[in-house]
């Protein structure tokens, strides 16, 4: 997963709730409802559905639909059996005929939560707990709302629930354990299920959702089957898909997609009505790349849900997917989707990119891909994200599930905003990493990988470290290495998944650095089987985790000694300079610019004092120190597409073409759809005598449709007939002269392929 | 009329006739409400007044207001002597930038002082006898006049779709670029026609918008005249040339094969590809003939050598 957004941090808006928010929809099903003030005349139709005897529950149902002369019950029974807008209306009038009652309220919110209407839902339990705050049951409603939307604190309120007389409330312990899951905390999880367990059997109530979690927890600590607590829960119901729904759930938590949707598979045969785990199952389709058996298994999850967003969005995505552009390459097997309008002017770019990360990274981690990398790049952020997530919203750039790299395009961000062909190779190491271990990777090792091959290996070479992050270090408030994943999973402070990705990075550098790249490549094999990072680093290391922490941190201070031993100085550094070229007092940037590159060289991003550096000598007439500037700031990983062209445009002034050319093709990175860069890249090629680069360039200016298509053909018809291609040639330079009839070095051309000398 | 032969036709008459209508030229830059805007109007008028006078328009044609000499009352005298002033078979070119505003009855253009409305400038502006007119208002909410404007022989550009448009426009920026770079040359024959310099501007603000990621503000809009007729700017040799007999002769000749090149286009659709090239070449094999012994005539008469044909550069 490649996060971030902003230039300034470059891993700004990243959020981990894009992982939940991925997986959490497929639990949301409210299923049982254990409150004891339940109606009798349900609990007995309640029993046949939860032995899955379905046609008999159906018509319990049913019969009291029609003689119930309770609208509560009815509404109850209307919903069981899947008439949600008959129950939401039996509610509505219970409600307005008894404003004051407090369950209607809470299990007419309930209706809207499992029809994922949250605002809806919090209004009505808002409404109860007005009415009775203490009212146990409402606070639950609550409390499953918050773990649903990951907006308040659940746990908390689950644990107040418990602690204040609510011992004996089963579902406060479920839901406890739900999120003890969540979070890996293992032990807490099987105490909360045992006292529900214990619970189910006193009050009769349903033991199901007990035993998923249970069959869960037995998953999350290594039984890869499951199958004691998988046999009690289809032995109590044959035909409960929710054991297996939750499952894959978790599957999808450790980003075992493949094995998540086995366990979806079976969930839907047993349950094929359990709408929640077809979603899911076509989320995860997509997530393995099966487009058709996405769709499929989604419209199946809408015939009996339409009311799920992540459903009726990943469906509209789906239908732009197919419209999208399919482009393959071989040797290695990349497969690109990209959008139709966009298509040829990316796929070059992307498709070296991919090579060349496919290359580099086969030969340092010793791993041929087992099959095709899929690419797939969304000029809408938003159908990205639902594609991800299954809602628009979340704030990351790439994701990878495995063989498939999902992306913003650079389309679909303001140019500067992202460098997507960094973001690309990013990717493309998780597609290593996770293919490597099976998945079996933690977060941690994964992004700081990504990140740390970005620097090393990836279009913007340089240590890209934010202050923020070294500020944080400074304070001691670096993760412990065998607890890092904490960082990404449950982050204490509001930017620590960002701050994570740097000391991912970090930690990776370091190892590289200390004990030679092979170490990280050792460090990374290690999850080729399960295993925990404090017993992978022990082995790798041969050293504790607290002594590698330690070694870490003395690598740091040292690495970045001058930034940490006055981090204000550089800051106050930074400030100087800034406000002098605020008032456009270039000669006094010059000193504290000076001082803070000085302080902190590897600060390429936002604001980088080179860049005012590089801007001050130049204002000041020293264009020599102005371009060293420049150039230190590449070379350090900048690429701030404003500051390449200068650069450009200034080692084309110093009379240094080549290098001029190599900046130019960095910017290709960065804004691929800016037409000017490619003509001008068309013509330096074609002045150096590199047809087939020139070729390249001159297409992808001709597929943006840019205002001077003639100039675009000519440029193909010039290189296609220095490449020996005359047929084609002529084709496009008669098609240049087609638009433009008097463009003389078109005429030329055509004079020169036809033999024609001028007369 | 197809905008090439169209263009041909005027580069003809630009050469041949001595009598040659001339080309009158009113820029206006308002108010900026911020230095940075200030300077950006005025540097965009001061760059239009110069590409106008490089596409042949005498000084004393070319009327240039900014900052407090484009307050209402100058703004209007100045607008109504450059209309009176303008003859007949003239072309005048009105160019208003800065910032506009629209108030649900009628538009504004935001100079020093009292604005002058939209109703005020089209008032001056009927009396505008000119047979080729071009009006471009490149500011904000400008998609009010678009219509109040429209007259027969008059071609209308805004800035923006309608009056609610109201953010700063970039609409400018590249109508400027597009008079005084060769990029909006589409056609290489080293002459912007309105046409181009619109199409040019528009897909360049466009872009902008796409690339900072942004929804666009502002939607320009042309309407009404032959835009593909109306030559704006001149690049290269093809300013002015003196009167040559030869030349004409070969111009015409020039225009008959644009004609030839235009018929073959419009069969295009019936016939087989290798066909239809098979003919174009032929067409324009010829003509680049042709337009070798133009430029060499050309060059004769600039005194200047022939452009060296085999130049390693152009191929």
């Amino acid at each position: 997963m490649h996060a971030g957004v902003d230039r300034a941090t470059r891993f700004v808006v990243a959020s981990m709730c894009a992982l939940f928010l991925a997986v959490a929809h497929t639990t949301s099903a409210q299923e049982f409802d254990y409150d004891p003030a339940r109606p009798a005349a349900l609990r007995a139709c309640d029993d046949l559905r939860n032995h899955g005897r379905t046609p008999d529950a159906r018509a319990c149902y049913e019969r009291l639909l029609s003689s119930s002369t309770d609208d509560a019950t009815q509404a109850e029974a209307a919903w069981a059996i899947g008439d949600v807008r008959r129950a939401n209306d039996l509610f509505r009038a219970v409600v307005q005929a008894e404003d004051n009652a407090v369950r209607p309220k809470v299990r007419w919110g309930r209706l809207y939560l499992d029809t994922h209407q949250y605002g809806e839902a919090s209004g009505l339990f808002r409404e109860a707990l007005d009415l009775a705050p203490d009212d146990v049951y409402a606070k639950l409603a609550v409390a499953r709302l918050m773990s649903e939307t990951f907006d308040g604190d659940a746990r908390r309120l689950v644990a107040q629930i418990i602690d204040k007389g609510g011992d004996k409330v089963l579902e406060a312990h479920l839901l406890a354990a739900r999120m003890d899951l969540d979070d890996g905390h293992y032990g807490a999880a099987e105490r909360s299920l045992q006292r529900a367990i214990a619970l189910a059997v006193e009050q009769k109530q349903p033991p199901l959702e007990a035993y998923e979690l249970l069959a869960a927890l037995d998953l999350l600590r290594g039984d890869r089957e499951s199958r004691r607590w998988i046999d009690k829960a289809l032995a109590y119901n044959p035909h409960y898909g929710g054991v297996y729904e939750t499952l894959a759930h978790y599957e999808v938590m450790r980003r075992r997609y493949t094995e998540a949707n086995d366990w979806l598979k079976r969930a839907v045969e047993v349950q094929p009505e359990r709408w929640s785990a077809q979603a899911e199952l076509g989320v995860n389709l997509l997530r393995l790349g099966d487009i058709d058996g996405s769709q499929a298994a989604l419209q199946r999850a809408y015939s009996g849900d339409p009311f799920s967003a992540t459903t009726v969005n990943t469906l509209r995505v789906l239908d732009k997917l197919k419209d999208f552009a399919v482009e393959r390459a071989t040797s290695p097997d990349i497969v690109m989707r990209l959008d139709r309008k966009e298509a040829d002017a990316l796929r070059p770019y992307v498709e070296k990119v991919a090579r060349e990360s496919i290359t580099t990274f086969s030969r340092r981690y010793s791993f041929t891909p087992q099959q095709a990398v899929n690419i797939e790049m969304y000029p809408n952020h938003d159908d990205f994200a639902v594609r991800t997530a299954g809602l628009p919203g979340i704030g990351l750039l790439g994701v990878t599930f495995g063989y498939l790299v999902a992306m913003d395009s650079p389309s679909g961000r303001s140019t500067g905003d992202f460098h997507w062909g960094s973001t690309l190779w990013h990717e493309m190491a998780h597609v290593f990493t996770l293919s490597i271990t099976d998945h079996r990777v933690p977060r941690w090792l994964s992004e700081g990988i990504s990140v740390f091959e970005e620097w090393r290996t990836g279009p913007t070479p340089g240590i890209a470290v934010s202050p923020r992050a070294l500020d944080v270090f400074h304070d001691g408030k670096f993760l412990p290495v065998a607890t890092l994943d904490e960082g990404f999973i449950r982050p204490d402070y509001p930017d620590q998944v960002q701050v994570s990705y740097m000391q991912s990075g970090l930690t990776c550098y370091f190892i590289e650095q200390r004990w030679g790249f092979d170490k990280l490549v050792a460090l990374l094999r290690q999850f080729t089987k399960e295993t925990t990072t404090a017993a992978a680093v022990e082995a790798t290391f041969k050293m504790s985790p607290s002594d590698f922490d330690k070694e870490l941190a003395k690598f740091l201070n040292e690495r970045f000694a001058k930034y940490l031993a006055d981090p204000k100085a550089w800051q106050q550094a930074m400030q100087a300079a800034h406000q002098a070229a605020g008032e456009s007092k270039w000669a006094d940037v010059i000193e504290p610019a000076r001082r803070a590159v000085d302080l902190f060289p590897d600060y390429t991003l936002s604001g980088s004092p080179w860049l005012l550096l590089a801007r001050a000598y130049d204002e000041t007439g020293k264009r020599a120190d102005a371009l060293g500037a420049l150039q230190r700031y590449r070379e350090l990983g900048g690429w701030d597409p404003d500051a390449l062209r200068k650069l450009a445009t200034w080692l084309d002034e110093a009379k240094q073409p080549q290098k001029s050319l190599e900046v130019l093709n960095a910017l290709t990175l960065i804004a691929p759809l800016d037409a000017s860069l490619h003509a001008q890249l068309g013509e330096r090629y074609n002045a150096d005598g590199k047809a087939a680069d020139s070729l390249r360039e001159y297409k992808v200016l001709l597929a943006l449709d840019a205002h001077d298509n003639a100039a675009a053909n000519f440029g193909i018809a010039r290189a296609l007939n220095s490449l020996g291609d005359r047929a084609q040639s002529r084709r496009y330079v008669l098609q240049a002269l087609e638009t433009a009839p008097h463009y003389r070095p078109a005429q030329d051309l055509l004079l020169e392929i036809t033999g024609k000398p001028t007369q | 009329m197809n905008p090439v032969r169209a263009l041909l036709l005027t580069l003809a008459l630009a050469t041949m006739s001595p009598a040659y209508a001339e080309l009158h030229v009113f820029v206006a830059s308002g108010l900026g409400g911020e230095p940075e805007y200030e300077q950006r109007f005025q540097q965009q008028a001061h760059a239009l007044a110069q590409a106008a006078e490089r596409a042949g328009a005498k000084p004393e044609n070319i009327v240039l207001l900014t900052g407090e000499s484009a307050r209402r009352e100058p703004f209007r005298r100045e607008l109504t002597q450059f209309v009176e002033k303008t003859q007949n078979d003239d072309q005048a070119v009105v160019v208003l930038i800065g910032h506009g505003s629209f108030d649900g009855e009628d538009y504004r253009f935001n100079v020093p002082g009292p604005d002058v409305t939209g109703r005020e400038i089209a008032t001056i502006l009927d009396k505008l006898t000119a047979a080729q007119q071009l009006v471009v208002n490149a500011t904000s909410s400008s998609g009010a006049v678009l219509e109040q404007w429209k007259r027969p022989n008059r071609i209308v550009i805004t800035a923006t779709k309608s009056g609610g448009e109201r953010n700063a426009t970039r609409f400018a920026q590249f109508w400027v670029e597009a008079l005084t770079s060769p990029d909006a040359d589409r056609d290489k024959n080293e002459t912007v026609t309105v046409e181009e310099a619109y199409e040019y501007a528009a897909r360049r603000v466009a872009d902008t918008f796409k690339s900072d990621a942004a929804l666009a503000t502002e939607h320009s809009r042309i309407e009404g005249g032959a835009p593909a007729r109306f030559v704006l700017a001149r690049l290269g040799e093809s300013a002015a040339l003196p009167n040559d007999e030869a030349l004409a002769a070969m111009m015409k000749e020039q225009s008959g094969i644009e004609q030839q090149i235009d018929a073959l286009k419009a069969r295009k659709p019936s016939l087989p590809a290798d066909q239809y090239y098979d003919e174009l070449e032929k067409v324009l094999l010829t003509l680049a003939h042709l337009d070798r012994r133009i430029d060499e005539r050309k060059a004769t008469l600039l005194g200047t050598q022939a452009r060296e044909i085999d130049d390693p550069k152009t191929r």
